[in-house]
């Protein structure tokens, strides 16, 4: 018998890989059959109606849901078989709807938190990657503030440099400026775009359409739990093909 | 009347070092009812039902039957059981088993207020279940108990004068010991009643100087014990200044 080398097959094919994927919450079914690749350095932004499984989606990606059939292929680690999982945590970064910061750490110790104590790097060595990352969001100043004192926008902000000092392979963002007042948005979306033009591998659930237009290399539109439509920014919102999608755009475009 | 109270006071070393034995016993017991708490709490979170159903029922017999009755429990009735306790040491068992349980619910609660996108932050992060724990949520469910868990500790020094009758000779002990010897009953109950209030001022006091170095950032004025707190809000009102406010 000839062995194969999985692990040069897992680093060939697409940094993110899905196929078939099923997702039911009790009676409601949230994903029906679900297939989409990510290429490295690729941004993909999913737009859909509310419900449309978009977030479950998402966080299905990060291990933040398990899948309840499919292949979930991540950065190499199958997310279907149990055991291997957990291997995603510190390679991947997620950033919340909600922020998520831990209140009772500063900017600074919430972006050092997981250098610390999963990376195992000095106080020294973390400080500085810390306000690297804190530099990178614009946010140097801010090091010593706790999230309370800091805006919306900051707070997101901090959350995406939390993120980004694991030195992540791919990023995932969960409607990143949903819960910011309109005003703040722009830091936010300014933020992602330099990472996107950096090259970043980039999965994004949003209901900015702009940032989807001028950033997105693919807009996927999700529908009752699959995949209706997909394709680059100027097709999917120049020419839709899909009644449905037409009609979200129409919705979302002209409130 | 004067010579009544100057007569009674001339046991002030008796009363003090009661006082010092109520305090003493009384952090002893809070110590033990803060571990029998955290554990507690866990273990009713706990997945398995092994761990779950034991500290439910021992949450729902001690706070269901009288602490003076644990204390008979501990002092008379565990001998029996083969384990010999002096006062001191049952009281301390007594009174930290039953505000453990109380501390149970307290840091339960506690825990389940941290939102779980705490936890999920944490878990996308590579911190494993304890540390997330540990680093993440234990330090918040701190935070959102402390005015309640210092409460508790008010409880243990009040609830200490119970030990009275198990021949322990804390404060109220010691107390009635004079008052039948002097008879000077109000000056001997009203000195008494004076070293609790200082007790538990002096105890309050201190947990809010530990809370606002411990808690960062610091806890607001609201959520912080502090002494004679009852009569502070008989004065009127001061602006408080707060701190999201400032910084925004």
């Amino acid at each position: 018998m000839t062995t194969t080398d999985t692990t040069t097959v897992e680093k060939t094919v697409a940094r993110i890989s899905l196929s078939g994927v099923h997702k039911r919450f009790g009676a409601l079914e949230v994903l029906k059959g679900v297939d989409i690749d990510v290429e490295p350095g690729e941004v993909v932004v999913l737009i859909g109606a509310s419900g449309s499984g978009k977030s479950t989606l998402l966080r299905i990606m990060c291990d933040l849901e398990r899948a309840d059939d499919g292949d979930v292929w991540v950065n190499g680690v199958p997310l279907h078989d149990r055991k291997r999982a957990p291997e995603i945590f510190g390679q991947v970064g997620m950033v919340f709807q909600q922020f998520n910061l831990f209140p009772h750490k500063t900017a600074l110790g919430n972006v050092t938190l997981a250098l610390l104590k999963v990376r195992k790097l000095s106080r020294a060595e973390a400080e500085e990657r810390g306000r690297a990352a804190l530099a990178r969001v614009g946010l140097a100043e801010k090091a010593d503030s706790y999230p309370a004192q800091l805006s919306g926008g900051q707070q997101q902000r901090v959350a995406i440099a939390r993120a980004l000092a694991m030195d992540p392979a791919i990023m995932f963002f969960d409607e990143p400026t949903s819960a910011l007042d309109p005003e703040l948005v722009g830091e936010v979306t300014g933020v992602m775009r330099s990472l996107a033009e950096d090259g970043m591998t980039m999965v994004v659930v949003t209901h900015e359409m702009r940032f989807a237009k001028d950033t997105a290399d693919r807009v996927v539109f999700m529908d009752g739990g699959v995949v209706l439509e997909q394709g680059p920014p100027a097709q999917v919102f120049g020419n839709p093909a899909e009644l449905r999608t037409q009609q979200f755009l129409h919705r979302v475009l002209d409130t | 009347m004067l010579t009544d109270w100057s007569y009674a006071l001339q046991d002030w070393p008796t009363y003090l070092s009661a006082a010092w034995l109520s305090l003493r016993l009384s952090l002893a017991a809070f110590a033990l009812a803060f571990a029998l708490g955290l554990g507690g709490a866990l273990a009713r979170r706990s997945r398995y039902a092994v761990l779950r159903a034991p500290a439910a029922v021992y949450v729902e017999v001690i706070r269901n039957t009288p602490v003076l009755l644990q204390m008979f429990v501990a002092y008379f009735a565990l001998p029996s059981a083969g384990v010999r306790l002096s006062p001191v040491q049952a009281g301390v068992l007594a009174l930290g088993v039953n505000v453990g349980a109380y501390l149970t619910e307290i840091f339960r609660a506690g825990i389940q207020a941290v939102p779980s996108g705490q936890r999920e932050a944490a878990r996308v992060l590579a911190l494993s279940p304890a540390r997330a724990f540990a680093h993440v949520v234990l330090p918040q469910a701190l935070r959102n108990v402390y005015p309640a868990v210092v409460n508790q500790l008010v409880q243990i020094i009040l609830g200490s004068s119970l030990l009275s009758a198990i021949s322990v000779p804390e404060l109220t002990g010691t107390s009635m010991v004079i008052n039948s010897r002097t008879l000077l009953t109000v000056q001997v109950f009203g000195i008494a009643a004076v070293l609790y209030l200082v007790l538990t001022n002096l105890v309050v006091l201190a947990a809010g100087l530990i809370g606002r170095v411990a808690f960062k950032p610091p806890l607001a004025v609201a959520a912080r014990p502090r002494p004679l707190d009852a009569v502070r809000r008989l004065l009127p009102a001061r602006s408080v200044p707060n701190v999201r406010k400032e910084a925004a």
